[in-house]
């Protein structure tokens, strides 16, 4: 077994110094050792996207990137999406619409589509279904997740335009 | 405020199961497909792992649900993937290295990989000797064949059909094929287990089948059913694959080896090698009059049940069973058989069986139509099943709406104005018949708790139990509580399976409510639905109701590549009544999902029987672009008793789509319709249509 080697990364906020084994997997790092459960492994070969998280803000696969490789980064899991009790408009949107069965895709599914809102804030049906092609869902046929993404989209756009308000000094 | 967990990545499924100090298993599996064990060198492993070899199982009885032929560890793998011994380390990295450095030797046997040749007198055979299970899945008069690999056979007799045929005036036949495929729930099975120190084994893991599984591992361990604990936390998908004891008994054994807790979960290639759905070759013959009344069909299935028969002769049965179809035959004769074959086992897959008949089925109504030049939908119309009917079991039909099924269907894609690159599916789905279902519901604090064994695998059980007791009771969904079911603390409940949970539950809830609210503190309830089919003359009561669909396809094809374009596939599905509309509405869209892969896209493939496509990018299965164009209905009647939804939407699709493509000349035998099978097809339009292969016909 080939020797430990120190990893520091960023997790939800928090930050982890951890001695990992180089051929670790970030996906086994953030389950096995900081117990963030809600990533899940489907295929072991990066096809069904159940591991998306996201690595300095995109959207990766964890099952196809060492733990070594995000030495540094900063990390989000599903587990930091949501502030405090209230939910990510995108959570909101699968639990409204009904985009979720057995709910094993559903964090990756999350993830994979707010890397997807960030690149492009108003979707079409057909990108929404063209950017989400690499994470699978075996229960719900995908209509609710595609309609749960659009509401995100609208909502994300509609609090994008609020105005700030400033702390004048 | 409860916020679904599931949104927040907080279910805790089977893969998230621990228990304190568990060890970590990996599996040791055949490279052969069939042949005998000469010897394992285990001189490789590292110090601190345990091995789990067959003498350390020699002890423990064959097991399976409806026959007992399967080993926990097998001396005589018979498929390759066979699991021959098993691993037990501090990590599952540490699992994986030393299953590796396991050294497995076996003398090969002769191997068989086709139904058809398993079935020959001169076949190489699996097992010798099979005895059926004394577990309650095995309760339909299995027949195994003696001296061959049949390990069940199944018959209806209805009227005379050869009598029938001579007074047909047009026959048509064809022989129909749909191959292996894969459940591909996106969690894969996990299990962890132990011993506890007074003696009782205790398992937490994915299935279907709770009952059954304590059952099968209080036998296998002789230990009283009351001293083996199951219990069931969500599962990530199962759809059949999580059903009756599947890597259980071998994480048990592990377990009573090591004195330690053990937890087990296997990867992704490893699923397809666990258990998938059985491939099928059927053969229809169907006869009509010259106005185009039905007057006789003879119907002869090969369900391909791999090296264990698992419920093989169940599914062979339904598939039997369903081969008829919803349409008035007064001679109808049905032939299924399970066969062995040197392959992983198949079990029950979302359709059970039905799917495979309902393709050959559709598909030869289809033939029979432009046989007789008349219309696909015309001809279903003249001949499909109403109240009052006789079907081929002698049982008379209740709430039919196949009319009203199907011309919702056809209206969708608009087939009455142009039925080119159009097809239509109708479909009749049994239930489980005999099954029982009891439930405990309890006050606690100012809301309910409800005991269960209804097993939650993302079709939304809870959410449905809670909606009807709440109706019943008077309160929030909110109040109530379902938690995962626990043998030691629900009552029994046959499994979760064929789309009967919401129908036998809801009847058994409305009696527990009931003595609920006179008892003020607990009620329980029962229901029993009756039945069965005689397994020689297939007479008795299939299902004590049917699932009803009827499906339309409208596509295109590009005839220089093969490739198919939906336009629009529709389903029209009986629900009977809703209880959780936007559920009923996920399970019709999952299905057809799924059907849709079973039409285009799914097929394990095997070379000599070893799996080929045994991961996500060879194996593929539909994404989001995929299901654009699916769409679907839900058809209510007043007062009607619920219809489960889990499955009914699933085999409309290939039928619908096969028939879409026929109706442009392009006749399709074999599931998948890949572009390749397409493209021969368009190669074989000009000439006539193939010779049926007559070999399936062999009783």
């Amino acid at each position: 077994m080939s020797a430990s080697v120190p990893v520091r990364l960023t997790v939800n906020g928090t930050e982890h110094e951890l001695q990992v084994e180089p051929r670790l997997l970030l996906v086994h790092l953030i389950r096995d050792r900081l117990g963030l459960t809600g990533t899940h492994v489907g295929c072991d070969t990066s096809n069904c996207g159940a591991c998306t998280l996201h690595v300095d803000g995109e959207a990766v696969k964890s099952c196809t990137v060492l733990a070594v490789q995000a030495d540094g980064a900063t990390v989000k899991t599903i587990e930091g999406m949501a502030n405090g009790d209230a939910l990510h408009p995108l959570q909101e949107a699968f639990w409204n619409d009904h985009g979720l069965q057995c709910g094993y895709c559903t964090p990756g599914m999350i993830m994979a589509a707010a890397d997807l809102l960030a690149r492009n804030p108003d979707p079409s049906e057909d990108e929404i279904r063209h950017g989400l092609e690499g994470n699978l869902c075996r229960c719900t046929g995908y209509q609710n997740i595609v309609k749960a993404v659009k509401d995100a989209a609208g909502e994300l756009r509609a609090a994008q335009a609020q105005p700030v308000t400033q702390e004048v000094v | 405020m409860r916020v679904d967990p599931r949104a927040r990545g907080a279910v805790r499924y089977s893969v998230d199961a621990d228990m304190p100090g568990q060890l970590h298993a990996a599996l040791v599996r055949s490279t052969v497909a069939h042949g005998v064990v000469r010897g394992i060198d285990v001189s490789g492993v590292a110090p601190g792992v345990t091995v789990l070899l067959p003498e350390d199982v020699a002890d423990l009885p064959l097991y399976g649900c409806q026959i007992a032929d399967q080993a926990v560890l097998a001396e005589r793998p018979r498929h390759a993937g066979d699991v021959v011994a098993a691993v037990a380390a501090p990590t599952p990295a540490a699992a994986r290295a030393a299953a590796r450095a396991v050294v497995v030797e076996v003398d090969e046997l002769p191997a068989v990989f086709d139904a058809l040749d398993a079935a020959r007198e001169e076949a190489p055979l699996l097992h010798e000797g099979l005895s059926v299970s004394d577990n309650d899945a095995a309760y339909f008069g299995i027949r195994p064949v003696a001296g061959t690999n049949i390990c069940h056979r199944f018959r209806i007799r209805h009227g005379d059909v050869e009598a029938g045929f001579a007074a047909a005036d047009v026959v048509v036949e064809g022989t129909f094929r749909t191959p292996a495929a894969a459940h591909v729930p996106m969690e894969p099975h996990a299990t962890v287990a132990r011993f506890t120190e007074d003696g009782r084994l205790e398992v937490v893991t994915g299935t279907q089948t709770p009952f059954n599984m304590r059952m099968e591992l209080a036998a296998m361990f002789g230990l009283d059913e009351e001293d083996v604990r199951i219990v069931v936390p969500p599962m990530g998908g199962s759809f059949g694959a999580k059903t009756f004891t599947r890597q259980e008994g071998i994480v048990a054994a592990l377990a009573r080896k090591t004195g330690r807790p053990v937890k087990l979960v296997l990867g992704r290639s490893e699923e397809f090698l666990t258990l998938n759905r059985h491939p099928s070759i059927v053969h229809v013959r169907l006869g009509a009059t010259r106005t185009g009344d039905l007057v006789a069909k003879a119907v002869t299935c090969w369900a391909d049940t791999g090296a264990y028969a698992d419920c093989g002769p169940g599914v062979a049965q339904k598939m039997g069973f369903a081969a008829p179809g919803p349409y008035r035959i007064p001679n109808c004769w049905v032939d299924a058989h399970a066969v062995y074959t040197n392959t992983p086992p198949n079990g029950a897959f979302r359709g059970y069986g039905a799917m495979q008949s309902i393709w050959a089925s559709e598909r030869t109504m289809d033939l029979l139509a432009a046989r007789l030049g008349t219309g696909p939908l015309e001809l279903r119309r003249r001949n499909l099943l109403r109240d009052g009917d006789a079907y081929a079991t002698g049982e008379a039909m209740h709430g039919t709406c196949f009319e009203e099924l199907l011309d919702r269907a056809a209206a969708a894609v608009g087939y009455e104005h142009d039925p080119a690159g159009k097809g239509l599916c109708l479909v009749m789905k049994g239930m489980q018949t005999p099954s029982r279902a009891s439930i405990a519901i309890e006050r606690e604090g100012d809301g309910y708790v409800i005991r269960c064994a209804t097993t939650e695998m993302g079709q939304g059980a809870r959410r449905s139990l809670a909606l009807l007791a709440a109706e019943r009771l008077g309160c929030r969904p909110e109040q109530i509580r379902v938690p995962d079911p626990d043998t030691d603390r629900v009552p029994y409940d046959t499994r979760t399976t064929s789309s009967r949970s919401t129908f036998m539950m809801a009847g058994a809830l409305a009696e527990a409510c009931e003595a609920l609210l006179e008892d003020g503190r607990r009620g329980h309830g029962t229901i029993v639905n009756d039945g069965g089919l005689d397994p020689d003359t297939g007479q008795g009561v299939a299902s004590t109701h049917w699932h009803q669909a009827a499906g339309a396809a409208h596509l295109e094809v590009d005839e220089e590549t093969g490739r198919v374009r939906l336009h629009r596939v529709h389903c029209a599905v009986y629900a009977g009544r809703v209880v959780n509309a936007p559920g009923a509405a996920l399970q019709n869209e999952g299905s057809m999902t799924m059907g849709l892969g079973t039409a285009l896209f799914e097929s394990v493939d095997f070379n000599e029987g070893q799996v080929t496509n045994a991961n996500l990018s060879d194996y593929n299965v539909p994404t989001a672009r995929d299901a654009a164009a699916l769409t679907h209905e839900l058809v209510e009647r007043e007062g009607a008793p619920i219809h489960g939804l889990g499955e009914t939407a699933l085999p409309p699709v290939p039928a619908a789509i096969g028939n879409a493509l026929a109706s442009l000349g392009i006749e399709l035998y074999d599931l998948p319709m890949t572009p390749e099978r397409v493209l021969e097809a368009i190669d074989r339009r000009a000439a006539p249509s193939p010779e049926p292969d007559l070999e399936a016909r062999r009783r």
